[in-house]
């Protein structure tokens, strides 16, 4: 097997008193879907806030594309490749569709021989249109602020905005959360079509059968440490809940 | 899980449920709006023209009938009046805008003002006492007034931003400052003793018109005439509005069409989402609040001119009447939303109405009254878009 | 002025303006009336004008700032001369340099100025910088800051520190009065050791606040002077929250009814009571017989004070100067 993408070796993160991430390796490899589970508080989130820039871990180190990486802003995170799509979106609801997938990254044009510096909407409007289009989501109007889109459509915002920046790896932060189940399917197909790409993807979530349903590998956290790494082929709901909820525990993993 | 019914068109998410939203006009869910809930937003966003276009017809029919046919508003004398009492009210609230749509706000612009009132005075007599020619020492003085607002600005932004304080905290404290410091560089709050050629630069304008006989048109410099030539003189654009109509587009063009604008946007609709999507805040922040006292160096350059005078005390009652301004125009307390335009409309209304009640010599005092009330309405109004839109009250989650 | 003089003028002008009514070739003046602030000065002011417009069957338009300064004073001039059918406008300029322009402009657009209570320029409109007001009518500021001075430097027994409290710089009325009161001071008291003048930009709260720090800061202090309605006010205040009313001697300059009050409990030795009214009076009269054409108006009538202590307080002749708005 290749070098891994993306390495995590010992990482600490702690709020004042609170250890949240106690400790975590793991690693992720092109091509390959790993499903990072454990309940509410366990970690996860702050693991990858980890990764993508958000916080800063006390200790350990990341690995990224076979050089260390320190994100000191999610700016790093995303310039060297990493794409996150947060549980809470993170998307300005007072913006439209393009303008919140262009956040922070919008492109511009000279104007009056170089002096002046706008926005190039029309550009940025195209590129969002196609970018839907070529993940089949089909909008009413893109120039509307997205504060009256649906949960799902407000997903799917998000997504777009994680695959228009072509992204080496892509962290998924319970996607399903407000979806239908027609969606439900569109996203789990969305991480296969990735998969087939060679970009990996890290997919939290609590709902087992998605796990089961695209992953390669699932790592199990329970109060900030890992508990559990096995292939998906070979555990089952069962178990992985076991582990869940803390009532097992693997040395060291 | 029930089994959604949804039409899976091939390509749309679409589902039942969502179906059954939009005909209910349940925008939430379906994220479609009906013809009706269209046409109320559109209403609340355009209210407060139709307001000012109401008042300005109340008066214009109101003031010849109360004063029997003497008294005129709708003359060019009036609407050149209204536009000079403006400038102050929405150089204030340009910046204010800026900053109330990132959900902040700065209580120190009206000190800042009378700082950067000072400032300007200062520079400029101390220059052309020391040999500077006019126009140079103007300049000067601009560049003193801004620049100190500036700093005071960058102060602002830096504790916001770096140390976390809230704006509203942190712009009062600076407000004090600001204060002590501007009575402290006066002497007993007045600059005095400038050159007297700088009232043209705060009072001329750019056309004067004579009507009738022996008139014309004449350009950039008042002409020297009297007696009933003198009386028949009309003024169009003075400098003062000039200079204002220019920040105002320049302020525009920044808000709607630039990275700056679309940025402060984004840190009044979710700070969290701008911090996570790469945007510089802290450097965003700071800039915004720099903005924000620079207008309102622009306002106190302008007020040392039209007064040959640099007084350290003119901003206090401007502060507040800036903010509702801006409430008025239609920004929202909770950011997010707002424009240029808005304020603009929100300072006409309060000029218009003072205007129009010393005309209808009624007590200059109703003024209060009624821009409390208007100031008011507009936030309801603001919050009906919640109802309108079928969201719960507060919005919806960030 | 003295007071044979003055109701001379004040006849004069009557029998003028009477006659040339009698003759009503003309049209009647509208005019415009814009005091300084609203306090209880302006106020017995604006009586005086009205009554002087009922009298003389004229138009007054009234708009009164509500708080001191150029940059609310001048807005309401402007929309004053924009209505476009004022004759005359009657106002306290708000400061004696910076409402020169915009009454200036005033002028050109053909109304004409008359000053009250303060003045522009140096108040001399024949040979002074500002010439164009046709005339100022308000007490003669520094004659009353010398008779405070004396009153208040008697009061002390001719030795101790004494504080002055004022309202805004660069207005001729209060400027004025600080002044005449420092020089009596110097040549009658050169004991006396003179504070001040503090700056409580109308506001009487710090007022009040700006003495109470004296009063700590100068155990000796042993008079203050407080150069107008708001002043005396809170200076006044300011001396009772200290628990010194009777033993700090305190000057008032404008007979208002708080002051008034302070001087019968003992706080107050001193009242000068200016003549609003008659200023408001007066003024609207020059405006009409301006307007028959008289031309030999005075450019300068001072309306004189009622000097008012705790023996003649009571005194109907010397009461009736108190500044008292009736119930409306």
């Amino acid at each position: 097997m290749s070098e891994p993408l993306l390495s995590i070796r010992n990482l600490t993160k702690i709020f004042g008193g609170l250890i949240a991430v106690d400790k975590m390796s793991l690693d992720v490899r092109r091509g390959e879907v790993v499903g990072l589970l454990g309940d509410n508080g366990a970690g996860k989130s702050t693991l990858i806030k980890c990764v993508s820039g958000v916080y800063h871990p006390e200790e350990g180190e990341i690995a990224f594309d076979g050089k260390p990486a320190v994100f000191a802003t999610p700016m790093d995170a995303r310039r060297a490749g990493i794409e996150t799509i947060y549980q809470d979106l993170a998307l300005a609801n007072n913006l439209d569709v393009s303008a919140n997938i262009f956040l922070g990254r919008e492109v511009k044009k000279r104007r009056f021989g170089g002096l002046v510096q706008t926005l190039d909407d029309r550009h940025m409007l195209d590129q969002s249109r196609n970018t839907l289009d070529s993940l089949q989501i089909r909008f009413a109007a893109l120039v509307e602020p997205i504060e009256n889109l649906s949960g799902g459509q407000r997903q799917a915002v998000a997504i777009a905005r994680a695959v228009y920046w072509d992204a080496k790896l892509m962290i998924m932060d319970e996607p399903t959360n407000n979806l239908g189940v027609p969606e439900q399917h569109k996203v789990l197909e969305l991480i296969r079509t990735l998969r087939e790409r060679g970009v990996p993807v890290i997919l939290i979530t609590h709902i087992l059968p998605d796990a089961f349903a695209v992953t390669d590998r699932v790592i199990v956290m329970h109060r900030g440490r890992k508990v559990a790494e096995k292939a998906t082929a070979h555990t089952n709901a069962e178990e992985l809940v076991q582990y869940m909820v803390g009532a097992r525990e693997d040395a060291a993993a | 899980m029930p089994k959604a019914q949804g039409k899976i068109q091939g390509t749309e998410i679409v589902t039942e449920r969502t179906v059954r939203a939009a005909r209910g006009g349940d925008v939430a869910a379906s994220g479609v709006l009906t013809p009706a809930q269209r046409a109320a937003i559109f209403l609340s966003r355009i209210w407060a023209w139709v307001f000012l276009g109401l008042m300005v017809l109340f008066f214009v029919v109101a003031v010849p009938l109360t004063s029997g046919g003497s008294v005129n508003f709708l003359t060019n004398r009036n609407f050149q009046n209204i536009l000079v009492a403006i400038v102050p009210v929405l150089l204030l609230g340009l910046g204010q805008t800026f900053v109330i749509i990132t959900a902040g706000i700065d209580l120190s612009v009206g000190w800042v003002m009378s700082l950067a009132s000072v400032l300007s005075a200062l520079a400029i007599r101390g220059s052309f006492n020391s040999g500077l020619p006019l126009f140079p020492s103007v300049l000067v003085g601009f560049a003193a007034g801004v620049g100190g607002a500036a700093a005071v600005g960058f102060v602002n932004g830096v504790v916001i931003s770096k140390l976390k304080v809230p704006a509203f905290i942190v712009t009062l404290g600076t407000s004090f400052i600001v204060r002590g410091a501007a009575y402290l560089m006066s002497e007993n709050t007045t600059v005095i003793g400038l050159p007297e050629g700088i009232r043209a630069y705060g009072n001329d304008a750019l056309i004067y018109y004579i009507g009738g006989d022996g008139g014309g048109l004449y350009f950039l410099q008042r002409p020297e005439v009297g007696g009933e030539l003198l009386r028949r003189m009309d003024i169009v654009l003075p400098y003062p509005v000039i200079v204002t109509a220019f920040v105002v587009a320049w302020a525009m063009f920044l808000l709607h069409r630039t990275q700056f604008g679309r940025h402060t946007y984004a840190l009044g609709g979710s700070m969290d989402a701008a911090v996570r999507s790469g945007i510089p805040v802290d450097r965003r922040i700071i800039m915004l609040y720099m903005l924000s006292a620079a207008t309102s160096g622009v306002a106190g350059c302008l007020s040392t001119l039209r007064f040959t005078a640099g007084s350290s005390v003119i901003g206090d009652p401007l502060l507040l009447s800036s903010i509702a301004a801006v409430i008025i125009g239609g920004v929202s307390m909770s950011g997010g939303s707002g424009t240029v335009i808005g304020t603009v409309i929100g300072a006409l209304i309060i000029a218009v109405l003072t205007t129009g009640l010393v005309m209808l010599n009624v007590d200059a005092f109703w003024q209060f009254i009624v821009i409390g009330a208007v100031v008011i309405v507009a936030v309801l109004i603001d919050q009906s878009r919640d109802l309108i839109m079928g969201r719960p009250k507060g919005g919806i989650r960030r | 002025m003295s007071k044979r003089v003055l109701t001379s003028i004040f006849i004069l002008v009557v029998f003028l303006t009477t006659s040339l009514l009698a003759q009503a070739q003309f049209k009647k003046p509208k005019i415009g009336f814009l005091p300084g602030v609203v306090d209880p000065f302006y106020q017995v002011m604006q009586l005086g004008v009205e009554k002087a417009a009922k009298d003389l069957g004229v138009d007054v338009v009234t708009q009164i700032p509500p708080t001191w300064g150029v940059q609310v004073q001048t807005p309401l001039l402007d929309a004053m001369v924009a209505r476009g059918d004022l004759n005359y406008i009657i106002t306290a300029p708000t400061d004696k340099d910076q409402m020169v322009g915009p009454l200036k402009s005033a002028v050109d657009h053909g109304i004409k100025v008359i000053t009250v209570d303060t003045f522009l320029g140096d108040g001399d409109y024949v040979n002074g910088p500002v010439k164009f007001p046709i005339s100022y009518i308000g007490s003669d500021n520094v004659e009353g800051g010398r008779i405070a001075a004396d009153g208040l430097g008697k009061a002390i027994g001719g030795k101790g520190t004494v504080y002055i409290n004022s309202t805004n710089p660069n207005v001729s009325s209060v400027e004025g009065r600080a002044k005449g009161f420092k020089e009596e001071m110097a040549k009658k008291f050169p004991d006396v050791k003179v504070l001040g003048p503090d700056f409580n930009l109308d506001d009487e709260n710090k007022a009040a606040q700006q003495t109470s720090a004296i009063l700590t800061r100068e155990p000796n202090l042993a008079g203050v002077f407080g150069t107008n309605v708001f002043s005396a006010g809170g200076a006044g205040t300011a001396v009772v929250n200290a628990g010194l009313g009777g033993h700090v001697q305190v000057v008032a300059y404008d007979a208002t009814k708080q002051a008034i009050e302070l001087m019968n409990k003992g706080v107050v030795s001193l009242v000068l009571a200016q003549k609003p009214f008659d200023m408001g009076y007066m003024a609207v009269q020059f405006a009409v017989a301006d307007a028959a054409g008289v031309t030999s108006l005075p450019r300068r009538v001072e309306t004189g004070f009622a000097i008012i202590d705790k023996e003649n307080v009571k005194d109907p002749a010397v009461a009736r100067f108190i500044y008292q708005v009736p119930d409306k």
